[in-house]
């Protein structure tokens, strides 16, 4: 019982990581990034580049800054410039860009899948209710937590911060107010794509590599950030740790249906409440 | 996108031949021209590119030698993208452009979607790599053999393997579709058979990515052994968190078709302690393997895995093929195959006539630490005999 509960909050705290990049970047941008699950496997094969010739960590930080700079030239090639098109031409140019993402990888490291083991400190077990549970499986947990309670508390508690909420609620008045809002975009899609590198590289000693990884976890992703509303990160939170344990106990109590469960949950939610669990009314 | 891909391949495809064609400067009619429908984008893209290298080495070789019964062998390759629509588009345009040997696909349902076709397009068609007893069993074709090991081959071998197993009790993790069922299935069978009892059975399905549940429920349902049946990238995934979870140390655990060369390749160490059938190794003690060793060593500084020795030994035996039916018309081809006894890295085998299954030796291995690698350490071997069970009586031909 406690292992599951463990199992979802695992698997919950990943899925929190990548949604909270697809917050950041929907809340300044107004777009679904189709191309997130593509950065996160880009970053899982730069930090596997990384960490076979230089270790771990300096893998962990390659992929974030590989990652931010892909990121920045996402913003200012394709969202700046589609900036006044309909939304929907933004999300099939992301959906592009994935495609992109997945043929260069596939031309730089080729189709076969590769794999990491996780870190010596790391890599053993600590007894939890009487079994064995690996120590990598925690540190995920603790690492989610760190990247993310820093997000909440840069946009909280600084200037900047207070910006990218300000342009996120009204770029025309923020910008009015003496925002700059151009910079501001580079800054958080550069962060989003960075938490997804970064994500990328956590998830990856317990994964096998290769480049479709990014679209089998994308899809729950989406389904974390509806549930919790779309630009909400405590919603995103809620719903991400909510989603983990469905699955968890789900495959458990009801193996024939828990491939399905996400996707009630979020039809229960979008018919009940249509802006999510802690989205705003339009 | 995907059309712009298929373009892009298929020129780089005519390209290639193109070149390795303008030295050869063969009389093309009368040539042997083998079809070659296989994964090239989609999630067998590994198991195709070997595949492709494998007949690539066995028509470069055989042309420098002469051709097959005097003729030059071509081949061309198309992309199956692992689903049975497009492979079969992918094996019609092969076969309508004459090149109607056919061999290559991955996924078993691609080649029964290949085979429903045969007559309309005068074509034949040589498994390599589907594993599925329906091939040999109740859709089983005039014109299509199978030159590798089927899912009832391995669990043939898998019985006298179990039966000296201390573990009463066994758990199933297999993958939620046609293969992963069936494979469970006939575990299942063959361990009741044996009195032995089945814990618990889950079935993830494809494209899991974390393994976490599963493992524990396995772990809690008190069973000593476990049956794995996931492939590619699921394997990999189970392989890697079992071992951080501990459960691999624990239990017996047998991974059907797991302990591959690909997979172990990436897997490492967290495979080490699996049981598996292993149908092709590079290992196998016959003169006509330590020959295709040496040569395939030569070219790619690297021992043949799984996959490219068993399409290796499929090409052989079509050759002999022609050799005997002089013809290169699949309809005589495929009249001669039935009963034909082939030279192969196997050694001599039988095609046998009531199914079109080649009669092989199987081997059962297990994954070993040897000097910080991981390897597959062959265990069993099982002749023909043993290793080939009776023909389906659902197979009419």
């Amino acid at each position: 019982m406690i292992i599951n509960a463990l199992n979802g909050l695992v698997y919950g705290s990943l899925l929190f990581v990548l949604a909270s990049g697809l917050v950041l970047v929907y809340g300044l941008r107004q777009v679904v990034n189709f191309a997130h699950g593509a950065l996160y496997m880009l970053g899982a094969y730069v930090g596997y580049s990384v960490t076979m010739h230089a270790g771990f960590l300096p893998g962990v930080i390659a992929a974030g800054a590989a990652l931010a700079v892909v990121g920045v030239l996402l913003d200012v090639v394709v969202f700046r410039k589609l900036a006044d098109r309909d939304p929907l031409v933004t999300v099939l140019v992301t959906f592009g860009v994935m495609l992109i993402i997945e043929d260069v990888v596939r031309t730089v490291w080729g189709t076969q899948n590769y794999a990491i083991d996780p870190p010596a400190a790391l890599s053993g077990v600590v007894e939890i209710a009487g079994a064995p549970f690996p120590v990598y499986r925690l540190f995920i947990v603790a690492a989610s937590a760190v990247m993310v309670g820093g997000l909440v508390v840069w946009l909280r508690y600084t200037r900047s911060g207070l910006w990218v909420r300000a342009a996120s609620h009204s770029p025309t008045v923020a910008a009015m107010c003496g925002v700059r809002t151009n910079l501001l975009g580079p800054l958080v899609v550069g962060l989003g794509a960075a938490f997804a590198g970064v994500a990328g590289i956590v998830a990856a000693p317990f994964l096998s590599l290769n480049p479709t990884m990014g679209a089998e976890i994308l899809v729950l992703s989406f389904v974390v950030t509806v549930i919790g509303g779309l630009s909400s990160f405590g919603g995103a939170f809620i719903s991400a740790m909510i989603l983990g344990q469905v699955q968890a106990f789900g495959i458990v109590y009801v193996p024939e249906m828990a491939a399905l469960l996400p996707f009630l949950l979020m039809a229960l939610v979008l018919v009940a409440r249509p802006q999510g669990l802690l989205g705003k009314k339009e | 996108m995907l059309l712009k891909r298929r373009e892009i391949l298929s020129a780089g495809t005519a390209l290639a031949l193109a070149l390795t064609m303008a030295g050869g400067a063969m009389a093309a009619d009368d040539a042997l021209k083998i079809g070659v429908p296989t994964s090239r984008t989609g999630p067998y893209t590994v198991l195709g590119d070997q595949v492709v290298r494998a007949v690539e080495f066995a028509v470069e070789e055989v042309n420098a030698n002469g051709g097959v019964a005097g003729r030059p062998v071509e081949m061309k390759i198309g992309d199956t993208e692992g689903n049975p629509d497009a492979g079969r588009r992918a094996a019609e345009g092969l076969a309508l452009d004459g090149y109607n040997v056919l061999t290559g696909p991955i996924s078993s349902a691609v080649g029964l979607a290949i085979s429903s076709q045969l007559n309309r397009w005068d074509a034949m068609y040589v498994s390599v790599v589907n594993k599925s007893p329906k091939l040999t069993g109740d859709s089983c074709h005039p014109r299509m053999f199978r030159a590798n090991h089927s899912d009832s081959m391995d669990l043939a071998i898998v019985k006298p393997w179990l039966a000296e197993q201390d573990d009463a009790d066994w758990s199933i993790i297999a993958a939620d579709y046609v293969w992963g069922r069936g494979s469970g299935e006939a575990f299942k069978a063959t361990a009741t058979e044996l009195g032995k009892s089945i814990k618990i059975e889950v079935f993830p399905p494809l494209g899991t990515t974390d393994y976490a549940p599963y493992i524990t429920q396995l772990r809690d349902s008190g069973a000593t052994g476990v049956w794995v049946a996931l492939s590619g990238s699921d394997a990999i995934n189970f392989a890697k968190q079992a071992k951080q979870f501990g459960l691999t140390d624990q239990v017996t655990m047998f991974g059907h078709n797991f302990v591959v060369d690909s997979t172990l390749a990436t897997v490492g160490a967290a495979g080490v302690g699996v049981w598996g059938n292993v149908n092709y190794t590079f290992s196998i003690d016959t003169p006509q393997n330590k020959a295709f060793v040496e040569a395939w060593m030569a070219k790619f500084g690297a021992t043949p895995t799984n996959y490219e020795g068993e399409t290796y030994a499929g090409i052989q035996a079509i050759f002999a093929a022609v050799e005997k039916a002089d013809s290169v018309v699949p309809e005589d081809i495929s009249a001669a195959f039935p009963g034909l006894t082939a030279d192969t890295v196997f050694g001599t085998v039988t095609m046998r006539a009531e199914d079109h299954q080649l009669g092989l030796p199987n081997y059962l291995g297990r994954v070993i630490e040897k000097d910080g690698t991981a390897e597959i350490e062959v265990v069993q071997s099982y002749g023909p005999d043993v290793a080939v069970p009776p023909a389906d009586p659902a197979c009419k031909l």
